[in-house]
């Protein structure tokens, strides 16, 4: 049973040791951690689920778990080189580097406790824990972002506390394999607690209509932190919302996912079209997969299939994508898009590594969002029809064309302005990497189908 | 104690409209800080009828957090910055805005009817949500940051109110408490940032 605990255990040491240690000894520390957490994630993966008072671990917990921890290590390598970009950072370095660890060690926490109650504390956690990072920046706009981020994540989270304590009040107690044995009876209250729990959590996911602070602080924190929300802060939020939907599995709930995921996607969509900003794009673009995560895990079986080889998939490309763009911000030093010109010619390689994440974030095959996609697409016909399969892949569409397009034009269009530079071999390597892995997820599709076969049927 | 709770409900609801109309940000630290202490004591007395240990922690929490330490704080940046201290301008007018927080007890009252009532059989349960309402449009309805930190903490405070009393038995309350008293401490600490930025 130890065994499950251990990636809690070693961000915990990490963290503790960036508290008291110099810089050097924290980064050091904490790309300890990340590797050693990775080990014990796929160890758990090949272990029997298991529930016990505290500890709650199944196929979707391990997916989450061996996400998280690839995605802690490309984050924890990439910061290490991107920090020197940072004029005057709000924190110290071996402070950013024990908010870092703190932060994955709430999100481990999140999806491996046994209890509604303690995941709100996980992803409340996440709050706290994150807030400094998104304004490590330390200027107006970056301290602005963390503050509607603390605000509208806060209230959202104090709206999904109530809806617990309505479940609560009708099911008198959290633990969620109680609940998953004892099968939930339909009532009003539930209903609406279950409703106001997806909300709240949702506005942590960045799903409609709660998501406004999420073009900010995507746009205007740091590229390392903003690939750690994008690839794996989102869907450890959506993940409270997937164990509401285990627990309370009824035909009024999961409708009224599908009904936030599709608003979701088409919201994302619209204002993906007139973006000037490439962050704040590539974070409508996260909004929108996510929203079809979302689609997926009310339609269940093939559907939370699809919904999870997208999460995965998802998470790698993402995360590349806004390596990629904090590459573009050093050099280029500014964040509208227009104002990018010519980067195949200057960045060759994050000009590549771009255009290929681009279309791998936006469904474009081989890439594994492409399966994931297809599977919930092909869920949502056989569900609910012709009309809202067309609508959701017109949106799909919308946001392939709209990043697409601008990408292109950002690494082909002609400028003399901006001189040639080298690429940084770490920064430049870390992207590609994940890119490689996002591809690589159509070859782990089997695993997970297996995976979760107790789950899907 | 249900005479109580209705007793607190009414004030508290009524300290959120007078907060709602102020623009001078020192009195609106003042009644939030009374309307904590009165959540606290009453939180105090309940865990002692009870003998609840949960509720009379919240009630420590209450007080310590958002009774003392964080309005102390925020006056603490008002004396040394004068500037912070007036906000001339809200979203909404000041008449609509009393207007609607008066609205949103009314909404309150229907969505507790709709919903809780039947299960928890309380006359004045509506109290906890309408506040949660009006915590909610105090955010929406004013730019500056410490007002909606104060708007948000009026939500926490309607929380405690509603899990405290309603639910004493609700697990992992305190701990919840916590985290929102940590976030609200960052968010105050950010909130100095940002305000800083913004007026500098």
């Amino acid at each position: 049973m130890f065994l499950y605990y251990l990636p809690l255990i070693v961000t915990v040491l990490a963290a503790a040791i960036c508290f008291v240690a110099n810089d050097k000894i924290s980064k050091i520390s904490t790309l300890a951690s990340a590797s050693v957490s990775i080990i014990f994630s796929l160890y758990i993966w090949v272990l029997n689920n298991v529930s016990t008072q505290f500890l709650y671990i199944d196929a979707i917990s391990k997916i989450m778990l061996v996400t998280i921890s690839i995605i802690y290590l490309t984050t924890a390598i990439f910061s290490g080189s991107y920090f020197k970009h940072i004029s005057k950072p709000l924190l110290k370095k071996n402070l950013y580097w024990a908010f870092l660890n703190l932060f994955v060690l709430s999100m481990f926490f999140s999806v491996m406790v046994n209890n509604l109650g303690l995941i709100w504390i996980g992803i409340e956690a996440t709050t706290i824990t994150s807030a400094l990072l998104v304004a490590i920046d330390n200027n107006f706009a970056s301290i602005e972002a963390s503050w509607r981020y603390i605000i509208i994540v806060s209230v959202g989270l104090v709206i999904s506390l109530v809806g617990i304590i309505f479940i609560y009040d009708q099911t008198h107690t959290l633990n969620i394999a109680v609940m998953l044995k004892n099968h939930v009876s339909e009532s009003r209250i539930i209903l609406i607690g279950s409703a106001m729990a997806i909300v709240g959590f949702g506005t942590k996911a960045g799903i409609f209509p709660m998501h406004t602070w999420l073009p900010d602080v995507h746009g205007r924190s740091i590229a390392p932190v903003s690939a750690i929300f994008s690839s794996v802060l989102l869907p450890s939020a959506l993940f409270g919302i997937i164990r509401i939907s285990q627990i309370i599995p009824f035909e009024d709930i999961k409708q009224f996912m599908f009904i936030l995921g599709i608003l979701t996607i088409l919201f994302a969509s619209i204002f993906m079209i007139n973006q000037k900003y490439y962050k704040r794009m590539f974070a409508y673009s996260s909004m929108e997969n996510m929203g079809m995560i979302l689609i997926g895990v009310s339609l269940g079986k093939a559907g939370l299939l699809g919904a999870m080889i997208l999460l995965v998939s998802h998470a790698f490309a993402k995360s590349s994508v806004f390596y990629l763009t904090g590459n573009i911000l050093s050099v280029y030093k500014t964040r509208k898009t227009a104002h990018v010109h010519s980067l195949v010619k200057n960045m060759p390689y994050t000009a590549y590594g771009l255009i290929l994440s681009s279309l791998a974030v936006t469904g474009a095959p081989p890439f594994a969002v492409f399966i994931g996609e297809f599977f919930i697409i092909s869920a949502v016909y056989r569900i609910y029809g012709f009309a809202y399969t067309i609508i959701i892949l017109l949106a799909l569409l919308t946001a392939f064309l709209s990043i697409n397009y601008k990408v292109a034009k950002m690494s082909f269009s002609e400028r003399n302005s901006t001189q040639k530079t080298k690429d940084e071999w770490v920064s430049a390597l870390i992207p590609l990497i994940n890119l490689t892995l996002s591809f690589c997820v159509l070859f782990a599709i089997p695993a997970i189908n297996n995976i979760l076969k107790g789950i899907t049927g | 104690m249900k005479e109580a709770f209705v007793m607190v409900g009414f004030l508290e609801i009524t300290l959120v409209i007078f907060m709602q109309w102020q623009v001078y940000l020192k009195k609106i630290v003042t009644t939030f800080s009374l309307s904590s202490y009165a959540i606290s004591i009453f939180l105090f007395v309940d865990g002692a009828v009870l003998n609840n240990t949960n509720l009379l922690v919240l009630s420590a929490l209450t007080a310590a957090v958002r009774g003392f330490f964080i309005p102390s704080f925020i006056r603490k940046k008002f004396r040394k910055e004068d500037y912070l201290e007036r906000e001339i301008k809200s979203v909404v007018p000041t008449a609509m805005s009393v207007v609607l927080s008066l609205f949103f007890v009314v909404v309150g009252y229907i969505v507790y009817h709709a919903t809780l009532y039947n299960s928890v059989g309380l006359p004045g349960g509506s109290i906890p949500i309408a506040l949660l309402f009006q915590g909610i449009f105090l955010i929406m309805s004013r730019n500056n940051a410490f007002v909606q930190l104060i708007g948000y903490m009026v939500m926490e405070n309607s929380l405690f109110l509603f899990g405290g009393y309603l639910f004493p038995e609700l697990p992992l309350v305190i701990e919840g408490g916590i985290l929102l008293d940590l976030n609200s401490s960052g968010s105050n600490r950010n909130s100095y940032d940002f305000r800083h930025y913004y007026e500098t």
